[in-house]
């Protein structure tokens, strides 16, 4: 017996341990983990680190990015790439923890966590991105609605890891966004909202709106996303998109927030950012 | 089982036989004694813990000793001079006020040194933004911004720029 820390410096060392060490945890920035273990005092049989498996540690930029599973957060804000192509990703970085949490935390961390809060799982909503998935028998991809099931509950299999997020280049003329509200800065979102569109001269082109805290998984809202696509841009469309993204949302009331304020805070977001992303210098925070 | 690790503590090879569930943390303050870092909650919220990892700051009560292995660790002991002297941020801390009964100041002072490494010039807002992840139940914030933004003149004052 006996706790063991094992450190793969490759994705096939790390898949091999995943795979001989059915009871181990994985660990990648440990900003979930280790709280969940310095508070029950739990000493799992073993921990697979991703921290130093090389090729996880990247994010590459060809068609689109893929951001590697132990790349913090705070490079993925930092890189030029993602700002330039990804401002939502960016805004959610920019109010989630602290220093020091970005210093560690992951994206893959996060989405594998699978707390409504997410903060990164709305701006990866709006942005089509995948979670790469491995395993001794292969790679697959998922949509993040197909890879987060639940409040923690994925559908990452036995013996699987996530290597990797990809997220498709952006269309040129797309602007995006992410505005959340929380307590204060270190705590969980009451309500995030992201949210990405194309203008077509005066008029709403393609539009996508995600939310989280605001129902048991961070979801897209279609039918607000209906009510502005090929819609006149303007205060009218935004407060039917507010309307309409207060009644799309399954909140529930908890310490943060009543139900009803996180609707009502939803759609103050949602007219919000639309309003953001039509002015003319939009786009950003 | 214990498993030796070894990495550079505040400019020093350090080698410890340990536990390898234990956090870097822990190490720092039982194995190695260097209990100026400090445990507040022990879930990332406080800061108390804050050490330096190859330059980057973060919560060493977060953090499994093993991760520390070939890596640079700097806690607040590393910021003096051999001889006593105190570096600038801990000049000013002490100028201004920003320490009360004290126990926040060894990982705010760290968090201060990683924003200064990286910002040398910053706004207030910029000095709040990146103390975010630490908690001072004494001074109300005030004193230890102005210590902060003291350092910073003081800093780059000894840079001669
Ligand atoms: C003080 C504090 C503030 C926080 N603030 C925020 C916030 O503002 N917004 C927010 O959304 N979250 C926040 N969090 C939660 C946490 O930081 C995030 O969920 C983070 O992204 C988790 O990433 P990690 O790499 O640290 O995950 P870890 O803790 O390493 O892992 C989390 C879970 O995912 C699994 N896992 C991780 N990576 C993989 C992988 N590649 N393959 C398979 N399984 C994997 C682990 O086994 C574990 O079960 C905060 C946490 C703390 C302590
Ligand atoms: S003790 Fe580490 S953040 Fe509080
Ligand atoms: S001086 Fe007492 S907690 Fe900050």
């Amino acid at each position: 017996m006996g706790f063991e820390y094992h450190q793969p410096s490759t994705t096939a060392e790390a898949l091999e341990l995943v795979a001989r060490f059915p009871d181990a945890e994985i660990i990648a920035g440990g900003t979930d983990l280790m709280v969940r273990l310095n508070k029950t005092r739990r000493v799992p049989p073993a921990l697979i680190s991703l921290r130093r498996v090389q090729e996880l540690t990247h994010i590459e930029n060809g068609s689109g990015l893929r951001i590697g599973a132990a790349v913090p957060l705070r490079d993925v804000a930092t890189h030029p790439a993602v700002a330039a192509g990804f401002p939502a990703l960016v805004d959610a970085i920019r109010v989630f923890g602290s220093p020091q949490i970005r210093n560690m935390a992951t994206l893959a961390g996060n989405l594998c966590n699978a707390s409504p809060g997410a903060d990164c799982a709305p701006p990866l909503l709006i942005y089509d991105a995948l979670v790469e998935l491995r395993s001794a028998a292969g790679v697959r991809e998922l949509t993040i609605e197909d890879f987060i099931l639940g409040p923690g509950a994925t559908a990452l299999e036995a013996g699987e890891i996530v290597t990797a997020i990809r997220v498709p280049p952006p269309p040129p003329a797309a602007r995006s966004i992410y505005l959340r509200k929380g307590r204060v800065q270190m705590d969980l979102a009451i309500t995030g909202v992201a949210a990405r569109l194309e203008m077509d001269g005066a008029t709403c082109g393609a539009v996508r709106i995600a939310a989280g805290a605001v129902a048991p998984v961070p979801r897209r809202l279609p039918r607000t996303e209906s009510v502005v696509a090929g819609a006149a841009a303007g205060a009218e469309t935004w407060a039917r998109a507010r309307a309409e993204a207060q009644h799309e949302i399954s909140p529930i009331s908890d310490v943060r927030a009543s139900e009803q304020y996180r609707r009502h805070l939803t759609g103050v977001l949602v007219e919000r950012s639309l309003a953001r992303l039509a002015s003319t210098n939009g786009g950003g925070t | 089982m214990k498993v030796e690790v070894g990495f550079r503590l505040n400019g020093y090879e350090v080698r410890a036989e340990v536990e390898p569930h234990l956090r870097l943390l822990d190490v720092l303050r039982d194995t190695l004694g260097e209990t100026g870092t400090k445990e507040g909650c022990g879930e990332g919220e406080c800061g108390a813990c804050t050490v330096l990892v190859d330059g980057a700051a973060i919560n060493s009560c977060l953090f499994p000793v093993c991760e520390a292995a070939g890596t640079s660790v700097m806690t607040v002991e590393g910021l003096a001079e051999a001889n006593g002297a105190l570096s600038p941020i801990q000049r000013a801390f002490l100028d201004h006020g920003g320490a009360q009964c004290g126990f926040c100041t060894p990982g705010i002072v760290m968090a201060g040194v990683a924003l200064l490494a990286e910002n040398p010039n910053p706004s207030d807002a910029e000095i709040r933004y990146s103390l975010t992840g630490n908690l001072c139940r004494c001074t109300g914030y005030v004193q230890i911004v102005a210590a902060i933004r003291a350092a910073a003149v003081a800093t780059r004052g000894e840079r001669g720029d």
